[in-house]
């Protein structure tokens, strides 16, 4: 058996050693003229599956794309994607990574085929290749008689679809999707969302969803970084999330302010969401209390169940407690 | 029939493992898919309709000197002007037509982005595109000139007289290439101004007639004419008016640079700069040759530096 020699002394990364992250960034800053700040200091890290990029419109998602893709150049900091410096490979990095831009993007005048195969070659295949490897993303998005009418004739969802085609078509190991299901209907949305859980989980790419109603995404992702004004709010994996607090939803058909009272002098806090009452899970005595209470007071109980806090409601938690300072934290 | 036919696989994501080609080979991809749409070519039959007509008007002068020449007649069309009236209608067409068709559709439905996010860099797309187009107008330009050529000496008996007719031909092909270089710059620059077809083919179009027409009212008014008066007839009383007849026109300084108003009598003006010898449309260049040559430079520096100014602020994806 070898020493091993000791790890190095670990001061501030000048340039941190990407290891098996998808992305990472360091001080990520992002000014436009007219002293716009698009990013601020931006420091995350992105780990292989599927991460939400959340923030309202004008957080700075697209910004950061963009300097991800190697098509905007950041004030200051640096970013690498796939182990590569943005700047420096951003050629080997645009190989690699799929896009799904936000907007219409779409000619109407050619077939799905004809244009996934053209951006085939633009991605660097071969003629024969480009064109199996079209067939084959059209099919994995779920377009098939179809891919030969032009685009024009399509339904917004098949348009995203085709959008995501030509992103898959290059065989990449990461796509950036933005916003993927913006325009869509609920049925399409869900679908969406399938097929991205699916890309992801199937085909072995790591993906990062753009997208400003987290609601939406967080039950498809592995992992959630949340921006608010080009700075990080907070990055952590889904689970972590939502296991911060759990609550419990009691419902009972009459006498809701009786067992709020009761329950309140049992020491557990509760408050009224529309017609239950939540209370903050703190192990099984807590279920054992809630019985108590219900059964004493002889109400006919409806409903009790465990609520996953959403993603959203912890968002909001923090902004309202507001001072937390946005750091340098680590998905994963 | 077995039971086993009609049923699907899903065979699942497969990875790509074959080669992947560099920058300088996507680059190419994206040119002959832009010259080939420059014909229409992968399009549908209505894509197709101007460049056959244009390219077919555009040879008809070839086609008739063969016959011509076949016919034991002489060389209709001389190969440095060719039929140079026809020539700029039928490349106003072409280029009004077909620059649209390689830069404008791209910029109407938003497809950039998705050029951008693949390895090309920013100017890779202007670049091939350029390069598509200017090789079109070759194809429009030079051609021709090969068919006059070929009708010419498929007649021609002796070394010496095959070897007239190629040195005739060179001059041709290089006022050709010139021709095509400056038109095609100045027909993407303007067609890249705008994403709506109708309105990049007006951009062009009017441009170029617009030039044209004026290039030729200015070369008509400022030229001087020369007059004699007419010996009154005999028996006139005295005193009717005197008549006078043209004699010739001379060209003025006004006329020598009226050519530098649209950029065909500045091809042309270049073309007799250089030492063509067909008689022009410009009345003479006079020692103005060298603003010529200038203008052809300026014009094609103006286009280049527009078309690739372009796509360099593209930046809003």
């Amino acid at each position: 058996m070898s020493v091993q020699p000791l790890p190095l002394a670990q001061g501030p990364p000048a340039e941190p050693d990407p290891g098996t992250a998808v992305i990472q960034t360091t001080a990520l800053t992002k000014r436009y003229p007219g002293a716009v700040t698009a990013l601020d200091a931006l420091t995350v890290r992105v780990e292989p599956g599927i991460t939400g990029l959340v923030g309202a419109n004008g957080a700075g998602k697209s910004t950061l794309i963009k300097i991800l893709l190697g098509l905007l150049q950041p004030t200051s900091g640096q970013a690498w994607v796939l182990g590569g410096d943005c700047l420096r490979d951003a050629e080997r990095i645009r190989t690699l990574t799929g896009y799904m831009p936000e907007h219409d993007c779409l000619p109407p005048d050619v077939t799905a085929t004809e244009f996934v195969t053209h951006l085939g070659r633009m991605s660097g295949l071969p003629p024969t290749a480009a064109k199996e490897r079209a067939a084959e993303s059209l099919r994995h998005v779920g377009l098939y008689e179809e891919r030969y009418r032009q685009i024009g004739t399509y339904s917004t969802g098949m348009k995203q679809r085709v959008k995501l085609a030509q992103a898959l078509v290059g065989d990449p190991r990461l796509l950036l999707l933005d916003e993927p299901t913006i325009g869509l209907d609920p049925a399409g949305r869900n679908s969406m969302l399938e097929l991205i859980s699916r890309i992801g989980a199937e085909f072995g790419i790591s993906i990062v969803v753009a997208s400003h109603l987290l609601g939406e995404i967080e039950r498809i992702c592995d992992h959630l970084v949340a921006i608010e004004s080009g700075r990080l709010l907070r990055a952590d994996t889904m689970t972590s999330m939502t296991q911060v607090s759990q609550v419990l939803l009691i419902e009972v058909d009459e006498g809701s302010d009786l067992l709020l009272a009761e329950l309140g002098q049992r020491g557990l806090e509760p408050r009224a969401y529309q017609r239950a009452l939540l209370v903050r899970l703190e192990d099984d005595g807590t279920y054992d209390t809630v019985r108590d209470a219900v059964a004493d007071l002889g109400l006919p109980l409806n409903r009790l169940e465990r609520r996953r806090r959403r993603v959203e409601e912890l968002f909001r938690d923090e902004q309202e407690q507001g001072s937390e300072t946005p750091e340098a934290s680590h998905v994963g | 029939m077995s039971a086993e036919t009609g049923v699907i696989h899903d065979i699942g994501y497969r990875r790509y493992t074959g080669r992947r080609l560099g920058r300088a080979q996507i680059i190419r991809a994206l040119y002959w898919h832009s010259l080939r749409s420059a014909f229409g070519f992968g399009r549908g039959a209505k894509a197709k309709i101007v460049p056959v007509i244009t390219f077919v008007v555009i040879c008809l002068p070839a086609v008739v000197s063969a016959v011509s020449v076949a016919r034991g007649n002489g060389r209709l069309v001389p190969y440095d002007t060719y039929t140079f009236q026809l020539r700029v209608v039928v490349m106003i067409i072409y280029i009004a037509a077909q620059a649209p068709e390689l830069v404008s559709r791209d910029l109407r439905s938003h497809v950039l982005p998705l050029y951008f996010c693949r390895p090309l860099r920013r100017l890779d797309y202007p670049l091939a595109k350029l390069a598509a187009f200017i090789t079109a107008c070759l194809a429009m330009i030079e051609i021709p000139l090969l068919l006059l050529y070929i009708g010419t000496i498929a007649q021609s008996h002796g070394g010496s007289a095959i070897w007239q007719q190629t040195r005739a031909l060179i001059p041709g092909l290089l006022v050709g290439l010139m021709w095509a270089v400056l038109l095609a710059a100045i027909g993407l620059a303007l067609a890249s101004l705008s994403g709506r077809r109708a309105y990049a083919t007006g951009a062009i179009a009017i441009y170029f007639f617009l030039t044209y027409i004026l290039a030729g009212i200015l070369i008509s008014v400022t030229q001087r004419n020369v007059v004699r008066a007419v010996a009154p007839p005999a028996g006139a009383p005295p005193g009717a008016p005197q008549k006078f007849e043209q004699v010739t026109q001379v060209a003025t300084t006004g006329s020598h640079l009226s050519g530098l108003v649209s950029p065909f009598t500045t091809l042309d003006g270049v073309r007799e700069w250089l030492g063509g010898t067909s008689p022009s449309l410009v009345p003479g260049v006079g020692r103005y040759g060298p603003l010529y040559g200038a203008m052809v430079l300026v014009l094609l520096a103006a286009s280049l530096g527009g078309l690739f100014a372009r796509y360099r602020k593209a930046g809003a994806l």
